[in-house]
Formats: C-alpha cells, structure tokens, sequence
C-alpha cells in the first residue's frame, strides 16, 4: 500500500490534508490505468478527477485497510466504464469500416515496434480501442486491466469480487471476439492487398 | 483436411502472439499523463460544488418529506372533521344481523292484496 492506514482514517475525519496526500499518492497509478483503458490521453485527468470525488464521498464506508486498493481500483473501473458509456465512439466505427492504413496497422504492428513515433502510436492505441470495441465496455475493461495494466487473477478476483472461475471464462470470451475480429481484419486486409496487386498487374 | 486444420491452428496461434504484441505495444502507446499544476484545485473545487448540489437536494428531500408529513396531517383532520362523532353508537352499528337485514328487505317484498286473497279463496 503506498499510504499509511492512519492518513485514511484522517481522511475520514475529514482531515483535507490527509486526503491530498493519498491523491498525490495514488494519482499516477490512477491515471496510468485510466489511460490504458480509455485510450485518450486528453480525458484521463477529467475521469481521475472523478475517481477522486468518489473517494471523497466513500471514504467513510471503508472499514480495513487491506480493501483500500482493490476499492480504489474498483471506483477507477466504474468511471472509465462510465466514461465509455457516455463517449459511445466505439459502436460506429466498426472494423469493417477501418481505413487502410488502420487495418494495415494491425497486421504489422507486432513488427514494428520499432516505430515509436507519436503518429505511430496514436495508430496503435486507434487499433487497439477498434479492437476492443467489439465486447462490451464491463469485459473491455477486465481485458485491459489483465492484457494491458498486467493484473493477476487474484487481483482482478479482488477488484471485481467475483471467483477466479468467473473470471477466466469472461476474460477467454472477451479474447475470444478480439481474435475474432481481428482474423476478419486479417483476410480483408489480404484480400484487399491481393486485389491492389492484380489491379497493378492489369 | 488436417492439413487445413493444421493450418487454421497455427494461423489461432500466430494471432495469438500477435495479440498480445499489440497489448504490449498499446501499453508502450498510451502515456501516462503528467497531471497538470491545476489537478487538485480543479479535485477541491469539484468536490465542493458537489457538496454544495449534495446539500441542496437533502434540504429539498428534508423539505419534501416535511410537506408530505403536514399534508397529511391535514388531511386526517379533515376526514375526521366530516365525521365528528366516529358514529359508532348509531343504530345502523347496534343492529344485529337479522334486524339489518329484514330492514333492507322489507322494501322489496310484495305488498299484501287482501282482495286478491279474498278472491283466490272463494275460488
């Protein structure tokens, strides 16, 4: 834990002071996980703000200290899927309707990771939210919490209060309908590619 | 056939490796913003304005619930009002079974015809 028990219980009692130091604390971890999940730098600050308020408005029901991260990362999961609930940029843009260099990118991006860029990574992360736009926001999240921030089972069994059993099959679901849609990414970026060759031919 | 299937499984496991590449490259993507020097002044202020939303609606839930709590009142009073005495000493609460009942019954009986049976007698 990267805070005393004692500063959340000041916390509690209202102590400000006590409260601006757990933010300051958690505020980079909070931050990093809000941005591998929502995939917009611009927006993280916005919904840590938000997991922040929730804190504050909580902190009272908290009762042991060994609950306080799960809990935190729990508020953290709920404001990014609420978040992405209000967002809804990903139902439109379907894969199917990716531009060429996006599907191109999916194909090539493991290669390359070489290419660090700014554009480059903004092509990644455009992939990678088209991707994950496929499940539902609850499983996007669980998948990027696991395949992205890299929690184990038993954290995610924490955070979510649900068995590791549970768990596995929704995770393996969710991995499921990535592949899925990225092997349809595949064969039409193959075929698209198979067609610009014989159009190069002729 | 098993070719094909031999094909299919390495092609699953291909895009396995690939997928998660791509994870490993999308975490390398996202940065982890540097919060900005107006982070925990802009966290307060948020907090206060909620307190201050908060607040306004438990004085308006406080104050619903009081009218809900007078208008009844008021309206007890009322209904007792229009029936002062509660009536419970009234005949109509007395009366046994038999007499309420022959008391709703006796309009609807037929009234005697002493000639009619007169007649049907001397036939």
């Amino acid at each position: 834990m990267l805070v005393e028990f004692e500063l959340i219980q000041k916390a509690q009692q209202g102590d400000s002071a006590a409260f601006n130091q757990i933010v300051s604390a958690y505020r980079r971890r909070i931050m990093g996980t809000i941005s591998h999940v929502i995939g917009r730098p611009e927006d993280v600050e916005d919904v840590a703000q938000e997991v922040f308020i929730r804190l504050y408005f909580s902190l009272g029901q908290l009762r042991t200290a060994e609950v306080f991260e799960p809990w935190l990362y729990r508020l953290t999961v709920n404001a990014s899927y609420d978040y992405l609930r209000k967002s809804r940029r990903r139902v439109e843009s379907r894969m199917a309707d990716l531009s060429e260099q996006q599907v191109m990118m999916a194909d090539a991006v493991a290669g390359s990771r070489a290419q660090t860029d700014e554009t480059e990574k903004r092509r990644v992360r455009d992939t990678v939210q088209e991707l994950l736009s496929n499940v539902s926001e609850e499983d996007r999240i669980l998948l990027t919490l696991k395949e992205v921030e890299g929690l184990s089972l038993k954290e995610l069994e924490k955070i979510y209060d649900v068995n590791e059993n549970a768990l596995k099959v929704r995770l393996f679901r969710a991995r499921q309908r990535v592949l899925k849609k990225m092997k349809e990414v595949t064969g039409a970026s193959s075929s698209h590619a198979k067609e610009k060759e014989t159009e190069t031919e002729s | 056939m098993n070719f094909n299937k031999a094909m299919e499984q390495g092609n699953s496991k291909e895009r396995e490796s690939r997928l998660d590449e791509l994870f490993q490259a999308y975490r390398e993507a996202c940065p982890v913003p540097e919060a900005g020097a107006n982070f925990m002044p802009a966290l307060w202020a948020r907090i206060e304005a909620r307190e201050v939303s908060t607040n306004w609606f438990g004085r308006f839930a406080k104050g619903l619930v009081t009218a809900a709590l007078a208008a009844s009142v008021i309206l007890g009073m009322m209904v007792s009002s229009r029936n002062p005495s509660g009536n419970t000493s009234s005949a109509f609460f007395n009366a046994t079974f038999v007499d309420a009942w022959s008391a709703d019954r006796v309009s609807a009986l037929e009234p005697l015809d002493i000639d009619r049976i007169s007649y049907l007698e001397t036939e």
